[in-house]
């Protein structure tokens, strides 16, 4: 019965795209000795597109012929649509966290503090999004009744404002319910939105048509106070809080804006700057809208994605503190774009075209880093139904079957990596599969290096980078080529080795933060400064330089989406009662705390970075026990690995050289083995020298070899010892007057003076013990050398 | 000067005793003459075998000539016979001179494989003869400064300058290779390089040998291959070689032509007298053999083409694609057949050896692999030269000043004073040195053979105060040895010692400092 289905859907496919299918095959061979990721991304899409229909159609046949459920069958069919064979560079997990309660007035998302809000009539409930759980319990807090534009929590969470009307804020304390409302001013100004700020003069900053007020709001004098005003008229703006940037459009088109980033260091006022859209005709004038701008934060560095839709592109702009460049564009395929930033990656969901597509935006490059695929879902129980995948009937029965309407009209994109599903109040948290996109890259080099960027499941990642350079040995690619790779690897573990004290003090920083009340000023702007050195480009205006920074920032501290305004949009309203939830909000405090300890212990791994040791037991090792044959092939990939290091001035552990001398030895390599050991490629060391002499007994230049390194590296005792063994006892004594070495037993050199059978030579040896050691001649060894001395004496002379 | 190799085991028969003679130079000696040197060494040799069956006589001091015997392989006689002029009386050391010997062998070996499988392969003996005649003319025949490194003594029988050392040679040492000094970094790219030639030959068998100048970076060789293909670069390859083959080459083009060719001319003639004489008995197999001897050692036949590999057309040129065959070597250790690639950037000679056996159909495959170098290699060289020379200090990086001094190590590497600053010494000091030296030799010999099984190498230690007042110094330590000569370091011995002790700090990290 399937069989049969999937052949006619296949024979449908052919007959009904068979023009798209040209047209892709047409490109592809086009192109075909030079293959690349994505080169005939249009027609693939369209080819896409095609079959997806006839997938439909050949649904609905499905259907009528079988008459089965609607339902079964129309969520098979959302199934088939994202599933595309089970791979995907990026899914999201089942369960997704559920934010359904009776009487919710709508859903908000407060990206400062990562909390989804949903105002009930009086109420306010909050989950947590950070770090993601489906089971988080919801918090609620009392709010006065009312219509509800948008809500915050003020960074400290101790207070909330409500953005009521296009005139009024309204403020509550959440530990005592105290209450006031700002008004604005003016009739002829009206209220866009507002955002709680760690900016050193103000702690709230409202948007309104005319300017930005930038205010402190205090609870014992229940007012606001305005401390600055920047006039500007506004049509609507962008804010987030990750990149503490607002933009404000105006203009006929609302093209020009003006950007300010309020951080804890200051108020930086950013050029106006214009954007680019291109017309249809010379009349038109396109009109851009808050949708089509997005502030992501990627690497530290702030850009704003702009559409473009007339000219179908997506325009980007890298923001610097005294210029905005713009930076290039990425293609449109649908006419609705969403984007999201995880482990900062840039996604571009193309809503219409039902997919995803993954970029990279450290280099220059604009080239996507895996094909356009959708976002995928996993982790659906199967002990529901007992059989595998058909979703359908599972989730039919645990919740309605919008959740898996992907890319449907209801999910809106949250910065920077959550979906809301409205219709089904549920949240989900967009991930990547790190080994489905490396495993689409045969470039391994810049896969290793793109893996190496990945701070989020850092020992995953870290993992996967073992394999694929294990992989990549084993298949014995050229030399270079595995040069490239370990070259990437050691400059990555380089950069993490001299971040990695600016973290320690962080971290110190951090603790103390956490500690007092989170927003003690002083510890911030100390946390700032620090974050200040550790950017790599000063001139960069940035959010937070480093990730690890960031993600205990956003644990913390509150922040707004700019996509809030299009929840806020359609909003209910709410009223607030103000009741004492003191024990409640503690404990919320509470898990903070943990959660910020826990997350450090997760992250206890903050990079991928393989350090030399990691390198030689989870590459070399491994790789040396399964090569068979000639060595010289991995000897070639660690002198490159050893060059690495050299030039990134990496210490490396004597165990890689024991390990080089013994696969070296094993195919009597002694030339190399002597050149590296003379030119100390191999870094002399003790158990380098110990591993020569173990090779000496096949090769006699190893064993000088050993000595040589030994007398160099002062280790005195093993040099004499070795030297008696060699049977050189005078030059062994003369080394031990000279280097004042005791700890040699004197009878070894007395055995071996009698093994020479010379007299003389014992009588030097005996003379020299008593001369050179205290109260020898009063030892046992002196009175039995002394008597065998006499007898070979009294011998001679017979 | 006369020398000679004879067989043994050839010639035993009464009449047949011409039959024994490999090579004689100078050919146009009667046979008479040559006979009667043969029968004498022969005679001494068996007469010393009774009494050292392993190692027979070494060298005969008559009154006028030095026989200096060398067996380099067994039964092989290599017989060199020195006069001595009163001027330089014990001047020449005897050990030198077997060196100048063995290394002749070595060469010949590398290129043509031992002699013992060449008479195998044609009884007769006229093969080898036709071979050995050209290969050691060329190796005697240098011009005067081709190699910078010694001063030659000159002969002039046959109207060349032979290269034969002297007491003004003994501060070098021959038959060692001279490594460059470089630092972990460098050596780390040199490395890296080496193992990219390696693997983009393709098969895992290759060997390379890396030089820069005149010194050696890096060998994959075995110590014995090593020396024999180092002392061939450094005479033929370097582009030190290269180009002091051209300048001497249009020297003498300009000057000295109406005087030279005429002795070339003789040097021919003789040795077509000679190959007549050994043609008169196996004319008909010598004619195809004549035209097929190589002479490696030729002078001036090696240029560096456009790719940067360096060719020669002694070995013929490809019928095919017009390209110079490129040579095959012989590994002494393993006996495998190697194609002798060379390349050349700047100061950088890069020489690799690839198993005639992995490659199928020739120069076509050989090319193959030089492109595949090219490719995965190039950029490497480039920055490997750069590095090298960088860290290079020039013809007198390894002057110490004040002192004269030969270090040999293992008796396979060697460094000395730059010949330069050894030029500066008085005769006296040279004089007083190479007959240390001859003493030194004479005790390392006694004492390998009284203690062989103790691997403990003779310590020694002299100092001797030459006429002219210089201190002339010899050390040896482990299978180390360090000559000295110090000119100009004052009356007390205990002087001398301490500059000893501090060279020996400072440049050997205290090998030679014994207290």
């Amino acid at each position: 019965m399937k069989e049969r289905n999937t052949t006619s859907t296949l024979k449908r496919i052919l007959v009904n795209c068979s023009s798209q299918a040209k047209e892709y095959g047409g490109c592809v061979a086009k192109k075909v000795p030079e293959v690349e990721r994505d080169m005939c991304l249009k027609e693939f899409l369209a080819l896409k597109n095609c079959m997806q229909n006839v997938c439909l159609t050949s649904v609905f046949c499905y259907i009528k012929n079988f008459s089965m459920s609607a339902n079964a069958s129309s969520s098979q069919l959302t199934v088939g649509l994202s599933g595309s064979g089970g791979l995907s560079h990026a899914y999201v997990q089942y369960p997704p966290l559920k934010c359904n309660l009776p009487g919710s007035r709508g859903l908000y998302y407060d990206d400062a503090n990562k909390l989804l809000l949903s105002p009930t009539s009086d109420q306010v409930f909050s989950w947590k999004t950070v770090p993601f759980s489906p089971h988080v319990a919801a918090t609620a807090d009392y709010i006065n009744e009312g219509p509800v534009l948008s809500i915050r929590y003020s960074l400290d969470a101790k207070s909330i404002a409500v953005h009521r009307s296009n005139q009024e804020i309204q403020f509550f304390q959440r530990e005592t319910r105290e209450t006031f409302t700002h008004m604005c001013k003016s009739e002829s100004e009206s209220i866009l939105g507002f955002f709680w700020t760690d900016c050193p003069v103000c702690d709230l900053v409202v948007v309104k048509t005319s300017g930005l007020d930038l205010l402190t709001v205090s609870f014992t004098s229940k007012s606001v106070n305005l401390v600055e005003t920047k006039k500007l008229s506004v049509n609507w703006y962008v804010y987030t809080h990750g990149s503490r940037l607002v933009l404000l459009a105006s203009g006929m088109q609302c093209k020009t804006l003006t950007g300010f980033q309020l951080s804890s260091v200051g108020i930086v006022r950013l050029p106006r700057f214009e954007m680019v859209m291109a017309k249809s005709d010379a009349n038109s004038k396109p009109v851009l809208a808050a949708e089509d701008v997005f502030i992501i934060t990627v690497y530290g560095r702030i850009y704003c994605l702009q559409i473009d839709r007339v000219a179908m592109q997506l325009h980007s702009y890298r923001f610097y503190r005294d210029a905005v460049v713009q930076q290039g564009s990425l293609p449109m395929f649908s006419s609705k774009i969403s984007v999201s930033v995880v482990d900062n990656v840039l996604l571009v969901h193309q809503v219409d075209a039902r997919v995803s597509i993954l970029y990279d935006i450290f280099e220059d490059s604009r080239a996507p880093i895996s094909a356009p695929l959708p976002l995928l879902l996993r982790g659906l129980p199967q002990s529901h139904t007992g059989r595998p995948v058909n979703v359908g009937e599972s989730l039919d029965r645990n919740s309605s079957n919008h959740e898996l309407m992907f890319y449907g009209d209801d999910w809106t994109f949250l910065v920077p990596d959550l979906i809301c599903d409205v219709a089904s109040k549920s949240v989900w948290k967009i991930h990547l599969d790190l080994e489905v996109i490396s495993s689409s890259s045969s470039e391994v080099p810049s896969n290793l290096e793109f893996l190496q960027r990945r701070k989020l499941e850092a020992s995953k990642t870290k993992q996967l980078c073992l394999a694929i350079t294990r992989a990549f040995i084993l298949e014995r690619r050229p030399v270079t080529m595995v040069a490239k790779a370990i070259d990437v690897l050691v400059s990555s573990y380089s950069h993490s080795v001299k971040t990695c004290s600016n973290l320690k003090e962080t971290k110190v920083d951090e603790a103390s933060a956490s500690v007092g009340t989170n927003a003690s000023n002083s510890s911030r702007s100390a946390k700032d400064e620090s974050r200040v050195g550790v950017g790599d480009k000063s001139f960069n205006l940035s959010a937070s330089d480093s990730d690890d920074q960031s993600r205990e920032i956003d644990s913390r501290d509150l922040q707004k989406s700019g996509k809030e305004n299009l929840l806020g949009a359609e909003s209910s309203r709410g009223e607030v009662q103000s009741s004492s939830l003191h024990t409640q909000q503690l404990g919320l405090g509470n898990n903070q705390l943990n959660a910020n300890n826990s997350e450090r212990q997760d992250s206890q791994l903050t990079s991928p970075a393989i350090s030399p040791d990691e390198m030689y037991s989870c590459v070399f090792v491994p790789v040396g026990e399964e090569i068979v044959g000639d060595p010289s092939y991995l000897v070639a990939i660690i002198v490159e690995f050893l060059r690495s290091t050299n030039s990134e001035k990496i210490k490396v552990r004597p165990n890689i050289y024991v390990f080089t001398i013994q696969l070296l030895v094993r195919y009597e390599r002694f030339a190399e083995l002597s050149l590296l050991i003379i030119n100390k490629v191999l870094e002399p060391s003790k158990e380098v020298a110990m591993q020569l002499l173990e090779s000496g007994h096949q090769n006699p230049q190893m064993r000088k070899l050993a000595l040589d390194m030994l007398r160099q590296l002062s280790l005195h005792h093993d040099y004499v010892t070795l030297l008696v063994q060699d049977g050189c006892y005078l030059e062994a004594l003369r080394y031990a007057r000279k280097h004042k070495v005791t700890s040699v037993r004197p009878s070894l050199f007395l055995e071996a003076a009698l093994a020479s059978k010379d007299s003389q030579h014992l009588a030097a040896v005996l003379r020299f013990f008593s001369d050179f050691i205290a109260g020898f001649r009063n030892t046992p060894e002196y009175q039995d050398y002394f008597r065998i001395l006499n007898e070979m004496n009294t011998g001679l002379a017979v | 000067m006369q020398l000679c190799i004879f067989d043994l085991r050839r010639g035993q028969q009464e009449g047949q005793e011409l039959d024994k003679i490999l090579f004689f130079f100078p050919a146009d000696l009667p046979f008479a003459t040559q006979l009667s040197v043969i029968g004498l060494s022969e005679g001494l040799i068996t007469f010393t075998r009774i009494f050292s069956p392993d190692a027979a006589c070494e060298v005969i001091e008559a009154e006028r000539h030095s026989h200096v015997f060398y067996e380099a392989e067994s039964d092989i006689w290599m017989v060199m016979v020195v006069d001595k002029s009163k001027e330089s009386k014990a001047a020449c050391q005897v050990d030198a001179l077997r060196k100048v010997l063995k290394e002749v062998h070595s060469l010949f070996v590398l290129f043509h494989g031992t002699m013992r499988s060449m008479l195998e392969k044609e009884t007769s003996g006229g093969l080898i003869r036709s071979h050995l005649y050209p290969f050691i003319t060329d190796y005697l025949s240098g011009c005067g400064d081709l190699n910078l490194t010694c001063n030659f003594w000159a002969d002039f029988l046959t109207g060349r300058k032979l290269q034969l050392p002297s007491f003004h040679d003994c501060l070098m040492e021959r038959g060692t290779v001279q490594m460059l000094t470089v630092g972990r970094e460098a050596a780390i790219e040199v490395q890296s390089l080496v193992k990219v030639l390696e693997c983009s030959a393709g098969t895992t068998s290759c060997y390379s040998l890396v030089l820069f100048q005149d010194l050696l970076v890096s060998t994959t060789l075995s110590p014995d291959d090593t020396i024999s293909l180092f002392t061939y670069a450094v005479l033929r390859l370097t582009p030190h070689a290269l180009s002091s083959g051209a300048t001497s080459w249009s020297y003498l083009q300009r000057t000295n032509a109406g005087s030279q060719v005429p002795a070339l001319s003789t040097i021919t003639n003789s040795g077509s007298v000679s190959d007549n004489i050994y043609r008169s008995r196996d004319a008909s197999l010598d004619q195809e053999n004549n035209c097929q001897v190589k002479r490696p050692l030729h002078h001036n036949r090696w240029f560096r083409g456009n790719d940067g590999f360096l060719a020669s057309d002694i070995w013929g040129t490809d019928n095919g694609s017009q390209t110079s065959v490129t040579p095959i070597v012989y590994l002494q250790l393993t006996e495998e057949r190697m194609y002798l690639c060379a390349y050349q950037h700047k100061s950088l000679t890069i020489i690799l050896l690839v198993p005639v056996s992995s490659i199928l159909n020739g120069e076509q495959g050989l090319s193959l692999v030089k492109q595949q170098v090219l490719e995965n290699a190039s950029l490497k060289m480039l920055m490997v030269e750069e590095k090298l020379s960088k860290g290079w200090g020039g013809e007198n990086a390894y002057h110490v000043s004040g002192y004269r001094y030969l270090l040999v190590d293992d008796e396979r590497v060697s460094r000395a004073s730059p010949p330069a600053k050894v030029m500066t010494l008085a005769k006296e000091s040279l004089l007083a040195l190479s007959k240390l030296r001859e003493e030194v030799n004479l005790e390392k010999k006694r004492a390998k053979c009284s203690n062989s099984e103790v691997n403990c190498d003779k310590e020694l230690e002299i100092c001797v105060r030459a006429k002219n007042g210089a201190w002339v110094i010899a050390r040896t330590s482990r299978g180390k040895e360090l000559y000295m000569v110090l000119e100009k370091a004052s009356e007390t011995l205990l002087y001398a010692a301490d500059s000893v002790e501090k060279f020996s700090n400072r440049y050997c990290s205290g090998v030679f400092s014994l207290d």
